[in-house]
């Protein structure tokens, strides 16, 4: 192999390469498994398209998110490389093997930069390995700009085909440029699947309407999260323990969310390092100790109540009213109902549930059907309810205020498909 | 003391700059590292860990430039360079030992001039993006100004008021005795404070935040990428540099000549900003505007009402 010094460079330089995770509906699975892998190999994650070099998409095709994640490739610069991961197991080779395309991606110079592309497959067999090279499109300094805006949250207003910003009146009585802007699905640290369609004014949400993917035929398994009480529902035998590591970790994952966009990068690191703990073989005994540490930690911090108290108040009734039951409904009752009660809601049932973990006795009684997002035999799946909460909390809202309130609530989109009543077959119940 | 560096000083500034923003996000990185995958092991872990952003720079320039739609080319380009400028032309008073690049008259405001031009870079930066999330955190370092400047403005002048001069050299030579720190303590905490809002940093980092996917930086790839958040550091660095002369004494300390102790001064002063990110959650403007006008504000006047008194009795 003949390289040139710039190839070598190139190289030398991607040996770390920074990678976007692409996370759609049904990849929860395979999203912790990545989330675990890229800190042992010492790769940075990216913030957005600008910044990557690895797109690793994992998700159930038919979802929409196959587009969503096209457009995101569209949007990244040349060398790149990507691949669609269908199985956790699968995460390391498939690392790997984007990894080696990526390489080989450099080793081209000049206008046509050569990528590889990995098409999506169905779920649960691994990583593609037919790859195949093509040309970028549009290489060269105008490249990969199509799409983006659409696809990851970043509008567009005024010229180059896009509509200008109409008006409309402000909280304030003015009349001011109001920007539609898709929100989601592929922002860092954003329930996976999730869209918003936001009508923003400077950074105040004017309005905000969910939309969720329609359900996808490939999805029979039942959500990740919800797994060990759906599988008591229907009869199997759960351990208390296993349960109680599943909900730990849960709240954990929704934590680390929200530290995360709270600006709380050593925080949010911690408590996914700590949900790693609880879903991977550490000892009972050695749970509770982590979890206390980081609960802790968390609840001493002055600047994050300040920040996250009396934002995006729910009140009991409401709360009631549109059938929350879990963590979202508790901390109405504690009298916060904000984003920080929920926070220390999740705190406390995650602490709770670590203390659990070693319990061999089987699921049984009130506890076998309440997961960690709510009660999984009601009228309908707990994540429902809390996307039927989410607009009329975001109206009004600052964008970081609603990005803070979004990740308290922390919908689980795989249990829309999934719930009690229709999983035993795994048909969906009811879809966005 | 007056006297301006010699010219081959203004050559050097640049590369000092650099070298201290290398070795300071050095530091931050094998912070962040461990707060992900634990204490480095060995030596070499640690040294490979603190070379991240040396190899993210390398990574980010053979990255093939890319565009948004309708991008403003030219604002951007302005923007992104702006930024670094700004950071090296504030550094020209900052006195290494007791002589700077430059020593003007007016050194202080000087500093002051150019960090509120670190505005302009990251507005047009947002704004030349055209993407709504660059441009959100383009608003937010707006509002992040319209909330620090204004204790802070009053912190550096308190630090002229005791000295009775806006030279940075004068008010070093003020402090031969006494450091300012000492009977300044609220402005010296402000203005540490407002050191890490004007370089956007640790929890006033919301204008390139992660829940805006980067923020004014958003769209930035390649050289730009490099040159935006290289120039943070350089912002972060001189900030921190900037309140070793207004406060901590300057060159003036025991056995080690002047430019040691200003080095080993910035390098504490740094350590702390570092230190305080990895510490404290981001604040958010709405509430910190609050604080910094109904209390911030407020204390710093106080402040610098007792040093008037007590210049005006000496």
């Amino acid at each position: 192999m003949d390289l040139t010094p710039l190839v070598r460079l190139r190289r030398a330089a991607l040996r770390r390469p920074a990678v976007l995770v692409a996370a759609g509906p049904g990849a929860t699975r395979v999203r912790l498994a990545v989330e675990r892998e890229l800190p042992r190999r010492g790769w940075p994650t990216a913030h957005g398209p600008a910044d990557a070099d690895l797109l690793v998409v994992a998700g159930d095709p038919g979802t929409g998110h196959a587009e969503w994640a096209a457009g995101v490739w569209d949007a990244m610069g040349a060398p790149r490389a990507r691949v669609a991961v269908g199985a956790a197991e699968r995460v390391a080779d498939a690392l790997d093997e984007a990894h080696r395309a990526l390489l080989a991606a450099c080793r081209a110079t000049g206008g046509g930069h050569p990528t590889v592309e990995r098409r999506p497959q169905e779920p649960g067999r691994g990583s593609d390995l037919t790859a195949h090279r093509r040309r970028s499109p549009g290489a060269g300094p105008q490249h990969g700009r199509t799409g983006h805006e659409e696809h990851t949250g970043h509008g567009t207003s005024g010229v180059a085909g896009a509509a200008m910003a109409e008006r409309a009146d402000d909280r304030d009585g003015l009349r001011l440029d109001r920007l539609h802007l898709p929100l989601g699905p592929m922002l860092p640290d954003w329930p996976a699947g999730l869209v918003l369609r936001l009508a923003l004014q400077g950074d105040v949400i004017q309005r905000a309407a969910v939309e969720t993917p329609p359900p996808s035929a490939h999805h029979t398994r039942p959500a990740y999260w919800d797994e060990p009480w759906l599988r008591a529902l229907r009869g199997e035998t759960v351990s208390r323990g296993a349960a109680a590591r599943r909900l730990c970790a849960a709240h954990l994952d929704s934590l680390g969310r929200l530290l995360a966009v709270a600006g709380w990068g050593d925080a949010a690191a911690r408590a996914r390092s700590v949900r790693d703990a609880a879903l991977t073989d550490t000892p009972a005994a050695e749970l509770p100790p982590l979890v206390d540490a980081l609960a802790r930690r968390v609840r001493r911090s002055w600047v994050l109540r300040r920040s996250t108290a009396g934002l995006g108040v729910l009140t009991g009734a409401r709360a009631v009213a549109a059938g929350a039951t879990g963590p979202a409904q508790t901390a109405t009752e504690d009298g916060h109902g904000d984003v920080y009660g929920r926070l220390l809601a999740w705190l406390a049932g995650a602490e709770r549930a670590s203390a659990e973990s070693a319990d061999a006795r089987p699921l049984d009684g009130p506890a076998a059907r309440t997961g960690p997002r709510g009660a999984l035999d009601g009228p309908c799946p707990p994540s429902r309810a809390l996307l039927d909460l989410l607009p009329a909390l975001l109206d009004g809202a600052e964008f970081a205020g609603a990005r803070l309130i979004v990740a308290s609530l922390d919908p689980d989109l795989d249990g829309l498909v999934t719930s009690a009543a229709g999983s035993a077959d795994g048909t969906e119940v009811r879809g966005g | 003391m007056a006297d301006p560096g010699p010219l081959w000083s203004a050559a050097l500034l640049p590369a000092l700059l650099i070298t201290a923003a290398a070795a300071t996000a050095g530091l931050d990185a094998v912070l962040t590292a461990g707060a992900a995958r634990g204490r480095a092991g060995t030596v070499r872990e640690t040294a490979s860990r603190a070379a991240a952003p040396v190899r993210e720079v390398v990574r980010l320039l053979v990255r093939q430039p890319r565009r948004t739609t309708a991008m403003d080319v030219t604002l951007l380009r302005i923007g992104v360079v702006l930024l670094p400028t700004t950071a090296v032309l504030a550094a020209a008073v900052l006195p290494l030992g007791f002589r700077a690049v430059g020593d003007p008259d007016i050194g202080v405001v000087w500093f002051n001039a150019l960090e509120a031009l670190a505005w302009a870079a990251v507005w047009l930066t947002g704004w030349a993006s055209n993407s709504a999330l660059a441009l959100i955190g383009g608003y937010r370092f707006l509002a992040q100004g319209l909330a620090y400047e204004l204790p802070h403005m009053f912190a550096l002048t308190t630090a002229a008021l005791g000295a009775g001069s806006l030279r940075v050299g004068g008010v070093v030579d003020a402090q031969a005795g006494l450091w300012f720190v000492v009977w300044m303590p609220v402005a010296f905490v402000v203005y540490l404070v407002s050191a890490m809002a004007m370089a956007f940093w640790g929890p006033f980092d919301q204008p390139v935040g992660r829940d805006v996917s980067g923020g004014a930086g958003a769209e930035l790839s390649g050289a730009d990428r490099v040159l935006f958040f290289g120039g943070r550091w350089l912002l972060l660095v001189v900030a921190a540099a900037v309140g070793v002369p207004l406060f901590l004494g300057g060159g003036h300390g025991p056995w080690l000549p002047g430019w040691a102790w200003v080095l080993v001064k910035t390098a504490a002063v740094l350590a702390v900003l570092v230190r305080v990110r990895h510490l404290v959650p981001a604040v958010r403007m709405d509430r910190y505007t609050e604080i910094a006008w109904l209390v911030l504000t407020p204390l710093t006047v106080l402040q610098a009402l007792v040093v008037a008194v007590v210049v005006l009795g000496r």
